[in-house]
């Protein structure tokens, strides 16, 4: 595994600092590998995202967490247990959405969370309203599921996630069905259960959505993971775009040049794109303008641009591609 | 979807779980509970497992209720012994047990196919207990579902039951003690002398005509008897009530076994064994379908067994093969059918020409195996598989 997480892995127990942790997980389907070798490391009481393209092994290693299909090969724990041997344990404060949420369709939201709460502790049957309130669907409660929208099965699998008071919630592609408004409203819970000291996994294919919910994130292709960290670190990590609107560019662009910044300057309409080296602090940014005003150049407008999660990830793959 | 909504009391800071146990291979109550709410509300099998078992019994004992009120002397009572021992024989044993195993397929993979059954994983819940707590709550539906149907048909077969009985075409008062039923026999010597039947060459050297051809009677013409080339004389009065003395010692037994309605023992084995029928196909259902994950195949396979292979095997004698043949359920369950039901699977009881002979020890041996292995091959999947 590639990764840019600098930290120690504890010999946790229960208690230790990390809520998903694996190491040299490995699932196969017959000759294909679905999951392998997957060294992964969830810090408690964040929103954590896991990335990947459609097929990347998203679910599977999920579906391995959860005791829903048995690893070929390596150890995992959650919330510090291990599993599959002290599975019951582990899972009791655990909930998760797996592939899509789907319930009985003859029965309404709060029947199917009946059912589901009796397999939890007692308390579970307690908390059934308020997950049902929590998630936008106390009302519709009575409602037979096959009249759910895709987006109320959604929150209704979010509320089943809820009724064992979890402090890890394993969502597998939460946003989906969901209308830009269900989004919003979905990534508001997800913060706000972080808020209350949960730990959210998050697997998606949605690189917006993870960017704009997450802490950190693990990026997973082809059954491996090839980055994970805070989502911070890992963009820190990337080039630093500037675009400089100004009167003389040709002359800004000289000016620019002449300086050591290590940086690729570029005349564009209007302007200038310098492309700063990966790690560059923003300080230099403030360089260039003094520069740039101290050699007489009228500078309009300057903006940074930190390249977005998305683009890092399309680097990083595109990377990946160009060393295999 | 806001974090203003939250009732701290019910999502409390986070503690350590409280131990319930919860990879014990045992169901808990709300388990069992929350399996019948999921079962009892799937109207279509409830409408299909109440019209099999109360419905068509109900329907059949309705449609002769009211042909006998309205032309009663076209058509007997609905009720009496005999419509019990049809009822229960013929109809109930066999689709209360298809009904029996469709529900025990739905219950066995319904959770697999709609894909509920990881939802319940994810609690950490053990998935041997997840199974098992199908048992209790299928049977909580199913057992009183085949007991109403029951109890109608013994209400109506015993409030509906024919008043008069009739033995052998004859109107024969009911209940009688066998010197009282001699006693009788003795008074209608005629009747029974001619109309029952009776072992004539063991029973009684009989040299006499015993007047039983069509115009016999005061006035009538006696039909010519020969015995060993002499013809016999009409029989005297006294030998008329000597012969039907003698028949009616002999049919004692067979008339004790002629009820007007089910007498009340019969029906509580009777019920005892349809339910067991019902438990059998119950379980059995749910362990196939539960190791096939899937519900129309097993469901047909069971159908299978029940009308076609079950009769074939219960009565064919295949060389090499009796010993297997004596595994089949089916067959082991008809060897604990009642007394006084009419043989299934078309047989004339044990023995030649009826179905395979088998201790009751064997039968009940092989009933608790089919129930075990069957348990145990699904909840051994279920417990395995990938979900």
């Amino acid at each position: 595994m590639t990764s840019v997480m600098s930290v120690e892995v504890p010999k946790s127990g229960a208690g230790g600092q990390w809520a998903v942790e694996t190491h040299d997980l490995t699932k196969r389907f017959g000759g294909r590998t679905a999951v392998n070798g997957v060294d992964l490391l969830v810090p408690r009481g964040c929103a954590f995202g896991y990335l990947g393209p459609n097929g990347a092994g998203k679910t599977t290693l999920i579906r391995v967490l959860l005791g829903l299909t048995r690893a070929d090969a390596g150890t995992m724990k959650l919330l510090g247990h291990e599993v599959p041997r002290h599975r019951d344990v582990a899972l009791a404060r655990v909930g998760a959405i797996v592939d899509e949420p789907r319930f009985h369709q003859h029965l309404t939201g709060r029947q199917n969370l009946q059912v589901l709460a009796a397999s939890r502790e007692p308390a579970a049957a307690g908390r059934i309203d308020a997950a049902l309130e929590r998630v936008g669907i106390l009302h519709r409660a009575n409602d037979k599921v096959a009249k759910y929208s895709m987006g109320m099965r959604q929150r209704l699998g979010v509320a089943a996630c809820l009724l064992g008071d979890p402090q890890l919630l394993i969502l597998d592609e939460p946003m989906n069905g969901l209308d830009p408004a269900g989004m919003a409203d979905m990534r508001e819970m997800i913060r706000s259960l972080v808020a209350e000291g949960r730990t959210v996994v998050l697997s998606s294919h949605l690189l917006d959505e993870i960017e704009r919910t997450c802490d950190a994130v693990a990026i997973v292709d082809q059954g491996r993971i090839i980055r994970q960290g805070p989502i911070d670190e890992l963009l820190a990590g990337s080039n630093l775009e500037v675009e400089i609107d100004c009167d003389s560019p040709e002359m800004a662009g000289s000016l620019l040049s002449s300086n050591t910044y290590d940086a690729r300057v570029s005349v564009v309409e209007n302007g200038l794109h310098v492309s700063l080296p990966t790690g560059s602090a923003r300080d230099i940014v403030a360089e260039m303008n003094r520069v740039l005003v101290q050699g007489g150049v009228s500078v309009y407008r300057l903006q940074e641009n930190r390249a977005s999660l998305e683009s890092w990830f399309l680097e990083v793959t595109s990377r990946l591609g160009e060393s295999e | 979807m806001t974090a203003s909504t939250i009732d701290d009391q019910l999502f409390p800071a986070l503690d350590d779980f409280p131990n319930d146990h919860r990879g014990r291979p045992l169901p808990t109550w709300p388990m069992i509970s929350a399996r019948i709410l999921e079962l009892r509300k799937r109207r279509g099998l409830m409408v299909a497992l109440i019209a099999v078992n109360v419905g068509v019994p109900a329907l059949y004992l309705g449609i002769r209720l009211v042909m006998h009120l309205v032309s009663p002397k076209s058509y007997g009572p609905a009720g009496g012994y005999d419509s019990f021992t049809n009822l229960v024989a013929g109809v109930m044993f066999v689709f209360g047990f298809i009904i029996a195993a469709t529900l025990g397929c739905t219950a066995g993979s319904v959770d697999l196919s709609e894909g509920v059954f990881r939802h319940s994983v994810v609690t950490g819940r053990s998935r041997v207990a997840l199974y098992l707590a199908r048992i209790p709550a299928g049977l909580a539906i199913l057992v009183p579902i085949v007991a109403t149907g029951f109890i109608v048909v013994c209400a109506v077969c015993v409030f509906a039951a024919p008043t008069k009985l009739n033995y052998q075409g004859v109107t024969v008062p009911s209940g009688l003690d066998r010197a009282q039923f001699v006693t009788w026999a003795e008074q209608n010597s005629q009747t029974v002398d001619c109309q029952f039947p009776f072992n004539l060459t063991s029973a009684v050297d009989a040299n006499f005509n015993p007047n039983c051809g069509p115009q016999n009677g005061p006035g009538g013409v006696g039909i010519t008897i020969t015995k060993g080339g002499v013809t016999l004389k009409p029989a005297t009065p006294a030998q008329m009530k000597s012969l039907a003395v003698i028949v009616a010692n002999q049919d004692y037994q067979d008339y004790h076994q002629t009820f007007l309605s089910p007498p009340l023992k019969l029906m509580v084995q009777s019920g005892l064994w349809l339910e067991l029928e019902a438990i059998i196909g119950f379980t059995v259902g749910l362990g196939l379908a539960s190791l096939m994950g899937s519900r129309t195949v097993p469901i047909v396979l069971m159908i299978i067994l029940e009308i076609v292979l079950t009769p074939i095997l219960s009565v064919a004698r295949i060389p090499h093969l009796i010993n297997l043949q004596r595994g089949v359920v089916g067959l082991a369950t008809a060897h604990l059918e009642p007394n006084g039901l009419p043989r299934v699977f078309g047989g004339h009881g044990p023995g030649a020409g009826g179905i395979i002979p088998e201790s009751t020890t064997l039968a009940v041996i092989v009933i608790m195996a089919w129930l075990v292995v069957w348990t145990t091959l699904g909840a051994w999947r279920m417990a395995t598989r990938d979900v």
